[in-house]
């Protein structure tokens, strides 16, 4: 849940990269902390273990300087996307205020990506959150893969398994060649401030 | 595409994986590799590139086995340990906030640094039964089972428990243990009969409740199960906000409605326990505002 003191005019919110293992979640945020040192004076923290694994989760505080008068302050998180920790991803994913979804466009992670995004959804339920009504992204990363003869998968499968019901707003992208980032973020920044502003009234 | 072509690009495939660091993937597209060769006569006499093969799969082979054996919480430096309490502390009061930053540390796996907080905490008073569990789950967590047994000691000889925690205390410790496979001989503790004529259960009996399950007695929803967050908790009473958007659930809980079948969920047990609606009123300020909040005395667990 976004903070919002009224009388500073300062806004404080938290958006969580989710998605299966290895999907890209990290390099989304090495990417937009690389590109957008002006937005923060922090370091980003990760916390991996042995083959770069995110163990516990990344941050990256970033500021948006003022909208409408209000400062804007964004916290950047990812989680571990191994399925066995899951009781950390419920403790990151506490009191979150929008979700990019990152996705693995790799063939042979079709069924991870399934199970993941259920995994949000149940781990959204057991915080009273409804999948349906958070602000949410996908992102279907890798995408420069099949350039190489990797197997991937087209966009409209992709589209179809994670995101026919949902039909949030979805981009393709390359992490690694910061492809896409941007657009990715910048959509959930735009959903997350629209529904806080709805739900604080906080332009008032 | 030719037999060359397609073990080309099998190859590819598998270095891509384990760059990717999706190392199983990439070790059975090797496997995959090494099958296609020694099925293929053209091939499976050529022993450098079955060497090759084999040599690729025992190195992911290595990194997997390498991955499974470092330790799973490492410790980690001050300053980002400082981070976590911060980050994951979500409770406005003071105090509670405190044992949620230390309560973050030790799901992080820093249950040294998370010991230290309980300590501090505990000598402070705050919350005691919550604390001592929480420092007896640290001990055992760092495989410190004689502390923990120590520690409960130390608390029985200095009275620093009413006789019916420390009984309450005993039986959590004994349960962590067994599920450890240890029967320790911990000291009986006798309830003091000046006790006996106490309610069922005092406030600081109740331990952090994180979230609260509910039956519907009321309503359209009756009979559905229903699961709140628990926003503030001052010993039994506990508070959550149910949204301005679902006034047919908030309708469902008049003040004084007794609550038969809840189960509270602590971040170390659940629980069944009944209650009675102190209160429910529409948030008239902040950014909750139009919300309800709904709060809850527990009178029984």
């Amino acid at each position: 849940m976004a903070v919002f003191n009224s009388k500073d005019r300062v806004i404080e919110c938290k958006i969580v990269y989710y998605g299966p293992g290895r999907s890209g979640k990290t390099t989304n945020l090495e990417y937009i902390f690389k590109a957008g040192k002006k937005y923060t004076n922090s370091e980003m923290v990760s916390i991996n273990t042995k083959g770069d694994r995110t163990l516990f989760f990344d941050f990256l505080p970033i500021g948006l300087g003022k909208i409408r008068g209000c400062d804007v302050k964004v916290q950047l998180y990812t989680v571990p996307g191994q399925a066995k920790y899951s009781s950390t991803r419920k403790l990151v994913l506490k009191n979150v205020d929008g979700v990019v979804f990152v996705a693995d466009s790799l063939e042979i992670q079709r069924k991870a990506n399934f199970l993941s995004l259920k995994d949000l959804q149940q781990n959204l339920a057991e915080q009273n959150m409804i999948i349906f009504k958070i602000p949410l992204v996908i992102q279907y990363n890798k995408r420069d893969l099949g350039a190489q003869g990797i197997p991937i998968m087209p966009v409209e499968v992709m589209e179809r398994d994670l995101n026919s019901k949902l039909k949030v707003p979805s981009f393709e992208a390359s992490a690694m060649k910061g492809k896409g980032v941007g657009d990715t973020l910048k959509k959930c920044l735009i959903l997350t401030l629209r529904h806080l502003q709805k739900e604080l009234k906080w332009s008032q | 595409m030719s037999d060359k072509e397609r073990i080309k690009s099998l190859i590819k495939e598998a270095e891509i994986y384990r760059k990717q660091g999706l190392l199983e993937e990439s070790k059975e597209k090797y496997e995959e590799i090494l099958k296609f060769i020694q099925n293929h006569e053209r091939y499976s006499k050529d022993k450098k590139l079955i060497d090759t093969v084999k040599s690729k799969i025992r190195t992911v082979e290595g990194t997997l086995d390498e991955i499974d054996q470092v330790t799973e919480t490492p410790e980690l430096s001050q300053e980002v340990q400082d981070l976590i309490s911060r980050l994951f502390t979500f409770s406005k009061d003071k105090d509670m906030a405190a044992i949620e930053g230390a309560v973050a540390l030790a799901k992080f796996g820093q249950y040294e640094k998370a010991l230290v907080e309980f300590q501090r905490l505990i000598e402070e008073g705050k919350m005691p039964l919550l604390l001592a569990k929480n420092i007896l789950m640290c001990h055992i967590a760092l495989s410190s089972q004689d502390a923990a047994i120590a520690q409960f000691k130390q608390w029985v000889s200095r009275d620093a428990f009413s006789r019916r925690e420390l009984k309450y205390i005993r039986i959590f410790l004994e349960n962590a243990l067994v599920k450890q496979g240890i029967k320790a001989d911990l000291p009986q503790v006798e309830e003091a009969p000046a006790e006996e004529g106490k309610p069922e259960e005092k406030e600081e009996d109740i331990i952090d409740i994180s979230s609260v399950r509910v039956q519907l007695v009321n309503g359209p929803r009756k009979g559905e199960m229903v699961e709140f967050e628990i926003t503030f908790q001052l010993g039994n009473k506990i508070s959550t906000i149910i949204p301005a958007q679902q006034k047919d659930l908030a309708d469902a809980f008049e003040p004084g409605l007794r609550l038969s079948g809840m189960q509270c969920l602590s971040p170390l047990a659940i629980f069944n326990s009944r209650g009675i609606v102190s209160g429910l009123k529409i948030i008239t300020s902040g950014p909750r505002r139009g919300d309800y909040a709904l709060d809850i005395t527990i009178d029984g667990v």
